[in-house]
């Protein structure tokens, strides 16, 4: 009569568990609610935290409030691009995107609309998906990843109408140009290119790494990040982060910092830097550095600013990376404080 | 001068007489008095509306006769002079009936006003009254309200219902037809059948008692009754001592055992009745599947004297004084006679922290033939049990330097259960105990009294609640019960654990990752990168190093857990690991941090994949574990190290602006060599295919 001993398992194990798991957190994505009010932040388990911003930066704000008002299991791996639309959470990671109700969510249940894959072609590995980019003037939402394609699809059908095919390595990062309807990506290839949306094809490819006042061979060719602001764009990665003037495509200002950059943006007359490293740059269009200020994560994946018009009091940068902390920055200025998994 | 005139005037005349003559007025005083009245009682004779016409009258003819005269003296003449003299008289008749009238007048308006004030003074009378009665209607009232409000100390009492009443009272005491329509004489009723009720119960009451007062000497007949059996019953087992040693029966060694135990304090009385029951139904277990074995997984004996334990029984005074004073006899031969100050303070501290003089010995076999020796003390004036513990093996072990720890006396137990160290006293009285005596913690004495965890208590059934240190703790065999088997489990797992960490550590002290046959599975049949030192480090040296910075922030470093540093090499490339290995292991796992030097520093904050790394083994443990129950973790984690230190290396993007080969040619399977914003390398092995992917 052997009968399976039963293991006695001490409390202790799942606290350690815990503990190791936001230990080796990454939150890879943010995205506001379409009130302003929440944020969203997707991490490499593949849980997407609703954070309340309005709670949290009210004046009676407490330790709870910092927490996520909900946590769910989005997709099986990390999280690695989010997007909201008026109405959706729209999340990606795995190969696959998949569409929240942000009502439903803020009712705390979690139920997913719908989930889309673009055709790929590659059948062993699943590519993942490392941005999303909505183009509102047609409705529709550019995917891209790793399979090194952008994928269109039409939010209001939810087909998939084209794919850009140009890239030789996976993508990272996409930035819409809001005049023309043109869409800039950045891959791990080392080149940026621009695609003409109307005509679904590539309008210019600019290859960081050949020149040489940006280029650094120990990093490789990655470009990681890329923003976008009329005729002027800034991409950096493994190669320096550099002001690009697009027309001529001349590099114009190469930044001095050494770190890989992952995420850049344009605010204001200023642009707002973050990666390896603790810190957000703030840089001044002329290649100063104007301010460096100090987080909590020891590097960053994602800044984002909080500029909806209807929750003007929830006007905040937050920013994110590798640590289950996400810092909120009150004005550009300071680390207020940290909302936390 | 007119007669009518005249004889108006008469009475004045009189009157004008009358007053020169006094002593005439005095005489006829009465008659007089009728005469002066006569004006006054005339006004009440006469009809103001005549006299008004009068009054009206005598004007006119006053205004005739001054029309004329004036008329007369303007004509002038002879005769006018008496002419005018004769209207003269008239005119001054005239005047006196003016002067009559106006006194009149006067007359009467006194009187109106007398009459006036009369009826007022009557009216105020009768308001005076009016408000006296009001006064005394408003007091009336409130005695009745205060009547109707008064309480009676009846009401409190709880009588019972009306119906009952009708049905149980006697009639003599209920009186249907006069108290149906009364309802005080009912009340006044129900009371008195209220009152005879009580005298019933108290009655009764009383009763019960006696009754109770027979049962308890009965008892006490019964009680003497048995308590004479003993002694025969004694008698008996003596007599029929050389039958059962005749007959080969061990009755009387365990009954021997037993005797002993009732001489233990009552916590590790408790702790032997329980671990001896335990043992018992284990071997019954056992002995109902298998044939019946010579060997118990479990032995439990009781050590130490009898006799001390029977001494601490009599009166303490003597047989202590006795002591006391043969010691200080001897030391009265070696020393000064006064002791001084910290040697009294000593001697305290050595009272307090006194064992009892039994302990009881509970010996646990696991299946490879290594044992667990376990001894426990009671301190009798702590109230606490304490162990020690002891490790056997069948063969002999070589012991590597860095497993100096895992099988020591000192922390083989430690942390049994999370957060149990065993190094602060459990019952929280003795706090107070030890300020007196200037012992700061327990913590200093451990070593020599044994290890005070929790468990210990539990199984002794002493449960000290957190928040009252004064609260009585009595043992309690429930206590004792509910956590000897789980807590024997963890003592097998734990001796297992242990051992195989230590066959482990033997081999790693060598630069061999004993991975067994049943976990080759999870690595490359190919692993280039050795381990090439495992030594242990001391806790604060872990904290200074300045790559674990984590760790210790989440809390996750505590002084219990054990140390060490593993570095792995591969060519030029050294990564050194600092690990956490947590007394529970393996079901909580140990810790790795990272720190690869090679082409510059790398550790978790400036290099994603080395965090990947980490989270590898740390986090994704789980598929590192291998069979149950899972003691190769370690091992396991360490060869993975190795994996991973040879997919990093190998998928180094390779910098075109070096010149010659690269350092570390790629020989893994990868499907892809980055992936995601953070660039991750291809961690994941995949078993049968042999290729790596990413998680």
């Amino acid at each position: 009569m052997e009968r399976p001993a039963p293991v006695a398992v001490p409390l202790g194990q799942a606290e350690v568990f815990q503990a190791l798991q936001r230990l080796h957190m990454t939150v890879f994505s943010q995205s506001v609610s379409p009130c302003g009010k929440f944020l969203a932040a997707g991490n490499n388990y593949g849980q997407i935290a609703i954070f309340s911003l309005s709670a949290a930066l009210s004046s009676e704000a407490k330790e709870e409030s910092k927490k996520p008002v909900v946590t769910f299991q989005a997709h099986d791996g990390p999280v690695y691009s989010m997007v909201s639309t008026d109405r959706h959470l729209l999340s990606a990671g795995d190969g696959e995107v998949k569409a929240w109700l942000w009502a439903e969510i803020l009712k705390k249940g979690c139920k997913e609309m719908w989930r889309r894959q673009p055709p790929y072609r590659t059948s062993l590995e699943v590519p993942e998906i490392n941005a999303l980019l909505l183009v509102p003037k047609e409705n529709s939402l550019i995917l891209a990843g790793g399979d090194c394609q952008l994928h269109t699809m039409d939010l209001e059908t939810g087909t998939f109408t084209r794919a850009l095919r140009g890239h030789t390595d996976y993508i990272h990062c996409l930035a819409l140009r809001e005049r023309s309807p043109e869409v800039l990506s950045g891959g791990e290839d080392g080149a940026v290119r621009l695609w003409d949306l109307r005509t679904a094809k590539e309008a210019q490819t600019i290859e960081v790494y050949k020149h040489e006042e940006c280029s650094r061979p120990h990093n490789g060719r990655w470009i990681g990040c890329l923003a976008t602001d009329s005729d002027w764009m800034v991409c950096g990665g493994g190669p320096a982060l550099t002001l690009w003037h697009l027309r001529s495509s001349t590099p114009t200002t190469i930044f001095p910092i050494r770190a890989p950059q992952k995420h850049v943006t344009f605010y204001q007359d200023l642009i707002l830097s973050a990666g390896q490293g603790h810190c957000i740059n703030h840089w001044q269009l002329s290649g100063e550095l104007k301010a460096q200020v100090p987080g909590s994560s020891p590097g960053l994946l994602s800044l984002s600013l909080n500029q909806q018009p209807a929750a003007p009091e929830c006007k905040v940068l937050t920013a994110a990376g590798n640590s289950c902390r996400v810092d909120v920055f009150t004005n550009l200025g300071y680390r207020a404080f940290s909302l936390s998994f | 001068m007119s007669s009518e005139s005249s004889k108006k005037r008469k009475p004045k005349v009189i009157r004008s007489d009358g007053a020169p003559a006094e002593g005439k007025r005095n005489r006829s005083d009465t008659e007089q008095e009728g005469k002066y009245y006569s004006e006054e009682a005339e006004v009440d004779l006469r009809d103001p509306g005549r006299d008004y016409e009068l009054y009206k009258y005598t004007c006119q003819e006053l205004q005739r006769l001054m029309a004329e005269i004036q008329d007369l003296k303007s004509r002038g003449g002879k005769d006018v002079a008496i002419e005018i003299e004769e209207r003269r008289i008239q005119s001054c008749v005239h005047f006196m009936t003016l002067k009559k009238l106006n006194r009149l007048a006067h007359i009467r308006l006194k009187k109106g006003r007398d009459q006036t004030h009369e009826a007022k003074q009557k009216v105020d009378a009768y308001h005076l009254q009016l408000q006296n009665l009001l006064y005394e209607v408003m007091h009336l009232q409130k005695e009745i309200t205060k009547c109707l409000e008064f309480k009676s100390k009846h009401e409190e009492i709880d009588l019972v219902s009306l119906e009952e009443f009708y049905k149980e009272a006697p009639p003599d005491i209920s009186k249907a037809e006069v108290t149906m329509g009364d309802p005080h004489q009912q009340t006044l009723a129900r009371l008195d059948w209220e009152l005879e009720q009580r005298k019933r119960l108290a009655e009764k009451y009383r009763e019960c008692l006696s009754n109770k007062e027979k049962i308890l000497k009965e008892i006490e007949v019964k009680k003497e009754y048995l308590s004479s059996l003993q002694p025969r019953l004694n008698s008996i087992m003596q007599a029929s001592l050389p039958v059962q040693e005749y007959l080969f029966m061990p009755f009387d060694q365990a009954h021997k055992q037993y005797e002993t135990a009732r001489h233990l304090p009552p916590p590790l009385y408790v702790l032997f009745v329980q671990a001896t029951a335990y043992g018992q139904a284990c071997a019954h277990m056992k002995s109902s599947s298998q044939p019946p074995r010579q060997d118990k997984t479990l032995s439990v004996a009781i050590e130490g004297s009898v006799d001390e334990a029977k001494a601490l029984f009599k009166p303490p005074d003597d047989s202590q004084d006795d002591e006391s004073d043969s010691d200080a006899e001897e030391e009265q031969t070696t020393k000064r006679r006064r002791p001084t100050l910290g040697v009294q303070l000593d001697d305290k501290r050595k009272e307090m922290l006194k064992r009892h003089p039994l302990s009881v010995m509970v010996d646990l076999k696991c299946k490879d033939e290594s044992v667990l020796h376990l001894t426990f003390y009671y301190l009798m004036n702590l109230n606490i049990l304490t162990v020690k513990a002891k490790v056997t093996t069948a063969t002999e072990l070589i012991t590597p330097i860095s497993a100096g720890d895992l099988l020591s006396p000192d922390s083989v137990l430690s942390c049994l259960y999370p957060g149990d160290h065993g190094k602060k006293t459990p019952n929280p009285a003795n706090q107070y105990q030890f300020d007196k005596v200037g012992i700061l913690t327990l913590r200093d004495y451990v070593l020599d009294l044994g290890h005070p965890y929790l468990w210990v208590q539990k199984l002794g059934g002493l449960h000290f609640p957190k928040e009252q240190p004064q609260h009585t703790v009595i043992a309690d065999h429930s206590l004792s019960a509910s956590h000897m088997e789980t807590t024997m489990k963890l003592l097998k797992t734990r001796v297992q654990s242990r051992l195989a960490l230590h066959k482990q550590f033997a081999s790693l002290e060598h630069g061999i990752v004993p991975v067994t046959s049943d976990c080759q599975y999870l690595f490359p049949a190919k692993v280039v990168s050795r381990l090439v030192k495992w030594v242990t480090v001391a806790h604060e040296d872990y904290m200074e190093l300045h790559f674990t910075k984590d760790i210790v922030e989440a809390g996750l470093a505590g002084d219990t857990n054990l140390y060490y540093m593993a570095l792995i090499e591969r060519g030029t490339a050294k990564l050194q690991a600092a690990v956490v290995l947590n007394p529970g292991y393996s079901s909580i796992p140990p810790i790795f941090q990272l720190c690869l030097n090679w082409k510059g520093e790398k550790t978790n904050s400036n290099d994603d994949n080395i965090r990947a790394m980490e989270s590898e083994v740390n986090v994704c443990y789980k598929e590192l574990c291998g069979p149950r129950p899972g003691h190769q973790l370690l091992t396991n984690q360490l060869q993975r190290l190795c994996v991973l230190l040879d997919v990093y290396l190998e998928t180094e993007s390779h910098d075109d602006s070096v010149e010659g080969p690269k350092e570390f040619p790629q020989e893994k399977m990868c499907l892809r060599l980055f992936r995601g914003p953070s660039r991750m390398k291809p961690f994941k092995y995949n078993h049968p295919q042999g290729f790596f992917s990413h998680r």
